[in-house]
């Protein structure tokens, strides 16, 4: 919750200087955690047995229920405001276009198959006999998207750069 | 009142929704076949609520700018 509600502040006090932090702050920590999940995470789960992946999933799928999909939604939002404000969401301009389309790749990727997928995992864990195939085959899908989310954001902080500067 | 915002998060928002409810379908069935335990229903709902919170505030952006 902590994320939305500093973004409110940020635009109730109307500082691009809290809004620059919120969106750098979101955008680096969503960034941060899938560069995690998928570069170092990733690599500790495949060379884990199907228990002990499941025993992974059972205390990391609840934390990423909230935490992502927040990060994900503020730093977006957060971003489109202060492009607005500093006078640069121009829809003709190939970086904020460039910008554009891998956000809606990535929001794609976040709220259609990472979330329902960490729901999944959830629901299985939650049955009284839940598959540990099933459960370890989707820990290992969303942790595969989480590689893909990381190349996006990697390119997207090139354009963010670019933006920043120019 | 910035109104593509406010739609923009109404899409998202619709968009959630949809794929939370046929989870929810789902977790019902297994419920009703004795599989899934109510606390099972009972977290996702919350966790429903909770993303349903953080859409609702990101709406009162909206009007903030």
């Amino acid at each position: 919750m902590i994320p939305p509600v500093a973004l409110v502040l940020g635009l109730a006090l109307k500082s691009l200087f809290v809004l620059d932090y919120v969106h750098v702050i979101t955008g680096a920590s969503w960034t941060g955690f899938d560069l995690y999940t998928g570069i170092v995470l990733s690599r500790i789960l495949r060379s884990l047995e199907v228990p002990a992946r499941v025993e992974v999933a059972k205390r990391l799928t609840p934390t990423t229920f909230f935490i992502i999909p927040s990060l994900a939604a503020v730093a977006i939002t957060s971003g489109i405001y202060l492009a607005q404000a500093m006078g640069k969401f121009d829809l003709g301009d190939p970086w904020i276009l460039a910008a554009g389309a891998i956000v809606v790749v990535l929001t794609v990727q976040g709220f259609g198959v990472f979330l329902p997928n960490g729901v999944r995992i959830f629901l299985e864990l939650a049955k009284a006999k839940p598959d540990p195939a099933l459960i370890s085959r989707l820990t290992m899908r969303n942790v595969r998207l989480a590689a893909s989310q990381a190349v996006f954001q990697v390119l997207i902080i090139l354009v963010m750069a670019h933006l920043a500067v120019y | 009142m910035n109104t593509s915002a406010l739609a923009a998060i109404a899409v998202f928002a619709a968009a959630l929704l949809s794929v939370f409810g046929v989870l929810y379908r789902m977790a019902s069935r297994s419920h009703a076949r004795g599989e899934l335990s109510y606390d099972g229903i009972r977290i996702l709902r919350w966790a429903l609520l909770g993303q349903l919170a953080i859409f609702a505030i990101l709406a009162l952006t909206a009007f903030l700018t």
